[in-house]
């Protein structure tokens, strides 16, 4: 029933107009080669869209202000009662980092009061924070469908996850980064150069404080990124993000409550939790790297298993 | 309907050269957890063509063109797009191809211009010079360059879809893929979207537009495939399609119903039309039809041959039309097959 009449005649017409490229167009005998958007323009974009986001800001705000009600709160509870033992640190976790008689003294002090907030918030904000980035990261993207987006530029799927990698890294640093540097000033402008003082009772020089709280926002930032690797992994297979933050928090309060069951002691070096209380250490002079090398050893075990599944998932995801 | 039956219609453009097609997939099947959504699709599409991928939703041109873009691991079959094969090619072929899959997909809280320079960011042939230009000579080609600094948020769902097609133009390609690009479109939009096939067609640029909107597809393409139930029922060019529908005459007559019952009778397919009837002449002279009528006494005012719109042939194709009521004329009186 076909008359193959037309088709010859719209074929050939059809031809015409591609042998005859207009000035935009590309030509058509041009074989595609290999070429690939450079990796620092993506980063770019990615890190420009995690700072634009409301929500990472609200939460970075909170990471801010935390510190700042803490030192403020003790401050003035020290000047009410000074004989009252007082339990410090945001949300008052007892036993977060060392006991009351270095707390009572030097709760407000520049050093104690970045290194106790970090350490509190390291236990469930921090994670969270990071969590989030990492759910935002690639489920967020995938529901509002604007993974695709990049997919079809395209940029491989190793490569997304190496800028969805960095930008959980950077917000991670910058979230450790900013409850320790408000800390700092924070605990500065109440104390000034008062009680810095290690918990073996010698006198810390200001540069010796610095030092100390970069090796702890170092330590945080590896810690975070071995939450992110497994957020990143639940991330890459679904897509929801509030699975991602759900599934993260869940297991560390998981993690935690096992913790506490002596029974399962053979179970605790695995557990990423475990490293926390190491952070103490610190305080210590001179420091005991032993406990921070070992949770930092725990959570690039993390990263590793985190990324390779994130990778796996990744990969064989539909886009 | 076996006459337009898949690669009828396409060897000769296959035939000239190797690269004569943009985009050939062979045997593609994809099946998810037990459903079949795409079975044995081998599609041609010819370079320079504007083909339009038709059929009611769920039959499959939505997981046909993620399979060809590489986004959706075909369970079977083989795809070539620019003459390279996908996904393993992806990287070569993708910069050349501008794509709007599934809607557009893009974040709330950046405003449009935001969000396509985060997109440009990835155009591998865009250099870092290239990338503010290209952004506003995009949104200025769909129309939105004063609502560019406008958070996507507060975008209409037209704004929206003219935002994603900005997203494919905004590098020249090769290809162009857009998944039902006049969603959401008001009467202007749609003519606008038109134009913008029209002006890459003209520009040597190959489109592939999905669309269950017949008249869509009818007004600016080229070449038709269609697609029911995961299988392609029918491709090759627009105006064989139309031909290729068995030829219908109508006849002009005040006794619409005893004229019917009078050719059924001498079994020549025939239909009610308003004002007349309309008679399948597959197998029959049109000058038999007529003295048909005539000797059972029906008058005849006037006798024409039709040539089937697009609807007719979609409905042709696909026997489960019930998907696209809405698009067909309700008043439509039933086909006899």
């Amino acid at each position: 029933m076909t008359t193959q009449g037309p088709v010859a005649a719209r074929g050939a017409a059809v031809q015409g107009r591609a042998a005859a490229p207009d000035a935009d167009a590309v030509p058509p005998e041009a074989s595609p080669v290999r070429r690939r958007a450079p990796i620092g323009r993506l980063l770019r974009a990615e890190v420009r869209w995690i700072f634009r986001r409301p929500r990472t800001l609200a939460v970075l705000g909170l990471l801010v202000l935390l510190p700042v009600i803490t030192g403020v709160a003790v401050d003035l509870t020290l000047d009410g009662a000074t004989a009252a033992p007082v339990d410090a640190g945001p949300g008052g976790a007892p036993g977060a980092g060392g006991g009351p008689p270095i707390f009572v003294t030097m709760a407000t002090s520049a050093f104690v009061l970045p290194l106790g907030s970090l350490m509190t918030l390291l236990m469930l904000l921090l994670p969270l924070t990071v969590a989030m980035a990492a759910g935002d990261a690639l489920a967020g993207e995938q529901s509002h469908g604007a993974l695709r987006g990049w997919l079809l530029a395209p940029v491989s799927r190793g490569r997304l996850l190496l800028v969805k990698t960095v930008g959980v890294l950077v917000v991670a640093l910058v979230a450790a980064g900013l409850v320790v540097t408000s800390g700092l000033v924070t605990g500065f402008l109440l104390a000034g150069t008062d009680g810095l003082v290690s918990m073996s009772g010698t006198e810390l020089s200001v540069g010796g404080v610095l030092w100390r709280l970069a090796v702890a926002v170092a330590w945080a930032t590896i810690y975070l990124m071995a939450v992110g690797a497994v957020a990143l992994a639940i991330s890459a297979s679904t897509e929801h993000p509030m699975l991602v933050v759900v599934g993260v928090l869940g297991g560390l309060i998981v993690s935690v409550v096992l913790m506490q069951i002596p029974a399962l002691d053979w179970l605790h070096p695995y557990l990423l939790p475990s490293s926390l209380t190491s952070l103490v250490d610190l305080i210590r002079d001179p420091v005991s790297f032993d406990g921070l090398v070992e949770g930092a050893f725990r959570a690039v075990c993390y990263l590793v298993i985190g990324l390779s599944v994130a990778y796996a998932r990744l990969t064989t995801r539909d886009g | 309907m076996t006459a337009a039956r898949a690669g009828a219609a396409v060897p000769e453009a296959r035939n000239g050269s190797g690269t004569a097609l943009a985009a050939r997939t062979r045997g593609l099947r994809k099946v998810y957890r037990g459903t079949v959504a795409v079975d044995g699709v081998d599609l041609e599409v010819p370079e320079g063509a504007v083909v339009g991928m038709l059929g009611p939703n769920g039959s499959g041109k939505t997981t046909t063109i993620r399979m060809l873009l590489g986004l959706v691991e075909p369970t079977e079959g083989e795809i070539e797009l620019l003459g390279m094969p996908m996904p393993r090619s992806a990287d070569r072929v993708l910069p050349h191809v501008g794509a709007l899959v599934e809607g557009p997909g893009f974040h709330p809280f950046l405003s449009g211009r935001e969000n396509l320079q985060r997109l440009a960011a990835a155009e591998p042939l865009l250099s870092g010079r290239e990338l503010d230009g290209a952004v506003s000579a995009a949104l200025e080609r769909v129309g939105l360059a004063d609502a560019a600094r406008r958070k996507y948020r507060a975008y209409s769902l037209g704004m929206k879809q003219r935002l994603g097609l900005a997203s494919a133009l905004l590098v020249p390609r090769r290809l162009v893929v857009l998944d039902e690009p006049t969603n959401g479109l008001d009467p202007a939009g749609t003519q606008e979207v038109r134009r913008i096939i029209a002006e890459l067609q003209a520009n040597g640029v190959t489109v592939l537009v999905s669309s269950h909107l017949l008249a869509e597809v009818e007004a600016t393409c080229t070449h038709v495939v269609v697609l029911n139930q995961g299988v392609v029922v029918a491709q090759g060019a627009l105006d064989d399609l139309l031909e290729s529908g068995s030829p219908t005459l109508f006849v002009s007559t005040p006794d619409g119903a005893s004229a019917v019952d009078a050719l059924r009778d001498h079994r020549i397919p025939a239909r009610l039309a308003p004002d007349g009837v309309r008679v399948d002449i597959t197998t029959t002279a049109p000058a038999t039809v007529i003295e048909t009528l005539v000797r059972a006494g029906a008058r005849v005012d006037e006798a024409r041959r039709e040539r089937a719109g697009l609807e007719d042939a979609f409905a042709r194709l696909t026997h489960d039309v019930g998907e696209l009521v809405g698009e067909l004329d309700p008043d439509e009186p039933e086909l006899v097959r």
